[in-house]
């Protein structure tokens, strides 16, 4: 009976807190051996860390056991939380990239990891989002997931395309193949917003508010939303209005990842993580990066980090837990972690080779191209209105109401005004 | 003899009474006293009725929150207006003796989607109304004006059983020795159900009005599965259950905050409660069958 759910929000909210209090880090099992567990939000990795990726370094390092436990993803940071305040807690913890970890980090979750050798494996830049206010980082990254564009090679082939570099060209791409009327130029839905932000905007963003520049820009407070550049980045994303296909306002996701995999619609913009759902069958499927602003402009790719691991400071081994996350830094680990799970990529300066054949297109992209995260993410959505869920919402009504480029950054600026301090100075 | 009975019905209430007071009653106080608290900082901090508020004052919260009480009494009316009169209709129908031998049929394939998960419900009428594969060509979930309403119809679809099987037993209860001093009278069908039938089964639509309310109220799951924890398009079809979500469970570009979550819980509860409270006290004892 329905009548019986009328707390099943508040027991579910309880449940959070009742049942994470008790489920201690197990330790102990033969003498010498050192059991390890690792805390992650990816529950659909399981048995890819229990067969492949753990006894790969157990092999090397037999007193270590590592015990791979993972909560659900919307239960996670709730779950770690209270474990951790409980003085439990895995000893390994997965981060979450910029806010969320830094609230960790204030908290005394982790280890410090400054001066390690491990962390000359990766860029200053890959360390960042874990990094405290002080800039010492505390986890070292794992992996990282890419934006572009896949598009179906057949249809540029029939209708005689070459994939676009510019901004320009990208949009005389669309008009050919919207004229030809035989396909949607473009897959693209606007029934859920994020993914306008993070496989449209934010992708084609970077090109015009220059990546990193911009992104700082706002976070110091230094640029405004409503600058130029941003105005003329939400109009580049305002220019695909004209080439959705019907009905796009109540198109999902999975709408629009299926109108490219039946060959449809000949571009799709999305995230690497969707490699697996968009070459099926024998689809001619290519990937090309976001169009530089002008000719022989500067090539910006969307890199968003997304997990990396640190040492919990309540770990009773915290030195074996060292050994393991030095373990993570190797290109051993990394390639076989990447190449288990398409679509992820290492966020190490070693370059690692990908078996799939998209992953690989994929991480060429970076090749010569300038790396940025999602605008949104960091230190701009600690806050009511949290700027990330403002711009889905505004680009959104982009689509479905025609709100303008001017007002839809008018609006965002106004949000973050509202209570970020460093745009509250001018 | 009547002190054992008293044991027998403490001993057998028992297990009932902790799994609800454990899994209820004790989460519903726990989320009320952790809206007292700010819990951001390194230690719970007694702030009293701040968090409230600030759900009311600051401009963003509010907005929000105004914007899911509205939708939800829109979600609320629509299923009073459409479900309820469309659960009378179904119940007329079936105990009209039309349907012959295939009553029970009937009965049962309409009470089926009501056992149906939401999340089957959902994705069944978003294939139906998808502008590429489905039937409409026009994008209802997509729009402000039309979300909202294209899913409370998908909900009333779903639970029209509900009203429906409410008002059949009651109409099977209405003595057949009635109704047919109304037929020897020369009553026909039409003055039979609206003067005889109607008027008996009247107080069922105050207590099917309460549930359905309550249900709205605490409504969240298809929403969620339709539309995720930031419901759009613009936040047009946001209830409070969703709002509660995404304060509490935070979404992805929002971080949890477990203190202002609870506080929307127990504001949502109140509103239940008040309304709840007002019927049973005030209206309903006056909402009495006649007596036959």
């Amino acid at each position: 009976m329905r009548a019986f759910r009328a707390s099943v929000a508040l027991v579910a909210a309880a449940a959070v807190v009742l049942t994470s209090g008790c489920s201690p880090s197990a330790s102990g099992g033969d003498p010498g051996k050192v059991t390890l567990t690792l805390g992650s939000w990816r529950t659909e990795d399981l048995a890819m860390w229990q067969d492949e990726i753990l006894p790969a370094f157990e092999k090397t390092h037999p007193t270590i056991d590592v015990k791979f436990s993972p909560t659900n993803t919307n239960e996670y940071n709730a779950a770690i939380q209270s474990q951790v305040d409980g003085g439990t807690g895995p000893d390994l913890i997965t981060c979450r990239p910029y806010d969320v970890n830094r609230s960790w980090i204030k908290k005394g979750y982790f280890e410090k990891l400054d001066g390690k050798p491990m962390l000359d494996a990766f860029d200053p830049l890959a360390l960042d989002p874990w990094a405290g206010d002080d800039g010492s980082p505390y986890c070292l990254p794992t992996a990282a997931v890419l934006a572009g564009f896949f598009y179906n090679k057949d249809i540029f082939t029939e209708l005689n395309l070459q994939v676009p570099t510019t901004q320009d060209e990208f949009l005389s791409v669309l008009k050919a193949i919207k004229d030809n009327g035989k396909y949607a130029p473009l897959a693209v839905g606007s029934a859920e917003s994020w993914q306008l932000a993070y496989n449209g905007l934010y992708s084609i963003g970077p090109a015009y508010w220059k990546g990193e520049e911009g992104r700082q820009g706002l976070i110091k407070g230094t640029k405004k939303v409503t600058d130029p550049d941003f105005v003329a980045a939400f109009s580049a994303f305002d220019a695909w209005k004209p080439y959705l296909p019907k009905g796009s306002a109540s198109l999902k996701y999975s709408d629009m990842t299926q109108l490219f995999a039946l060959g449809k619609a000949a571009i799709l913009p999305d995230g690497s993580w969707d490699i697996n759902q968009v070459a099926v069958g024998n689809l001619n499927v290519g990937v090309f990066g976001p169009p530089a602003a002008t000719t022989g402009g500067e090539r910006y790719v969307q890199e968003m980090p997304d997990m990396a691991i640190g040492v919990s400071a309540a770990s009773k081994h915290k030195a074996e837990a060292e050994t393991f996350l030095a373990w993570t830094a190797t290109p051993e680990f990394l390639s076989l972690y990447v190449n288990k799970l398409p679509g992820f990529f290492s966020m190490g300066k070693e370059p690692v080779t990908y078996t799939n054949k998209l992953a690989q297109e994929f991480a060429d992209l970076k090749q010569g191209a300038k790396l940025t995260p999602r605008l949104g993410l960091d230190r701009l959505s600690a806050g009511t209105p949290p700027f990330d869920d403002e711009v889905w919402r505004v680009l959104q009504l982009m689509y479905t109401k025609d709100l303008s480029p001017q007002d839809a950054t008018a609006e965002l600026q106004k949000g973050l005004s509202a209570w970020y301090a460093p745009q509250q100075q001018k | 003899m009547r002190r054992a009975h008293y044991r027998y019905f403490l001993a057998f209430t028992l297990p009932a009474l902790a799994v609800y007071v454990l899994f209820a009653a004790l989460p519903l106080l726990n989320s009320m006293y952790y809206s007292l608290f700010d819990t951001d900082g390194d230690v719970a901090r007694f702030v009293g009725l701040d968090n409230y508020h600030y759900l009311f004052t600051n401009p963003t919260t509010s907005e929000r929150f105004w914007n899911a009480l509205v939708n939800n009494l829109e979600f609320f009316a629509i299923h009073l207006l459409v479900e309820v009169p469309l659960g009378l209709l179904l119940a007329a129908l079936l105990t009209s003796g039309r349907l012959r031998r295939s009553t029970g049929l009937y009965r049962t394939l309409l009470f089926i989607p009501t056992t149906l998960s939401v999340v089957i419900v959902g994705f069944i009428w978003r294939l139906i109304i998808n502008p590429l594969w489905g039937l409409v060509d026009y994008p209802l979930l997509g729009t402000e004006t039309t979300a909202l309403p294209t899913i409370s119809l998908m909900s009333v679809w779903q639970y029209v059983g509900i009203p429906m099987i409410f008002l059949y037993a009651a109409l099977l209860a209405v003595p057949s020795d009635v109704l047919e001093a109304a037929r020897v009278e020369g009553a026909g069908g039409w003055t039979t159900f609206w003067r005889i039938k109607f008027p008996l089964i009247a107080p069922q639509f105050g207590l099917i009005a309460i549930l359905t309310y309550i249900w709205t109220f605490n409504g969240f799951d298809l929403v969620f599965a339709l539309n995720g924890s930031a419901p759009g398009p613009n936040y047009s079809t946001d209830i409070l259950g969703t709002l509660f979500y995404r304060t509490f469970f935070g979404s992805s570009g929002q971080l949890a905050d477990l203190d202002l979550g609870a506080t929307v819980a127990s504001v949502i509860f109140l509103i239940i409660l008040v309304i709840t409270g007002a019927y049973f006290g005030l209206l309903h004892r006056r909402l009495k069958s006649y007596e036959l």
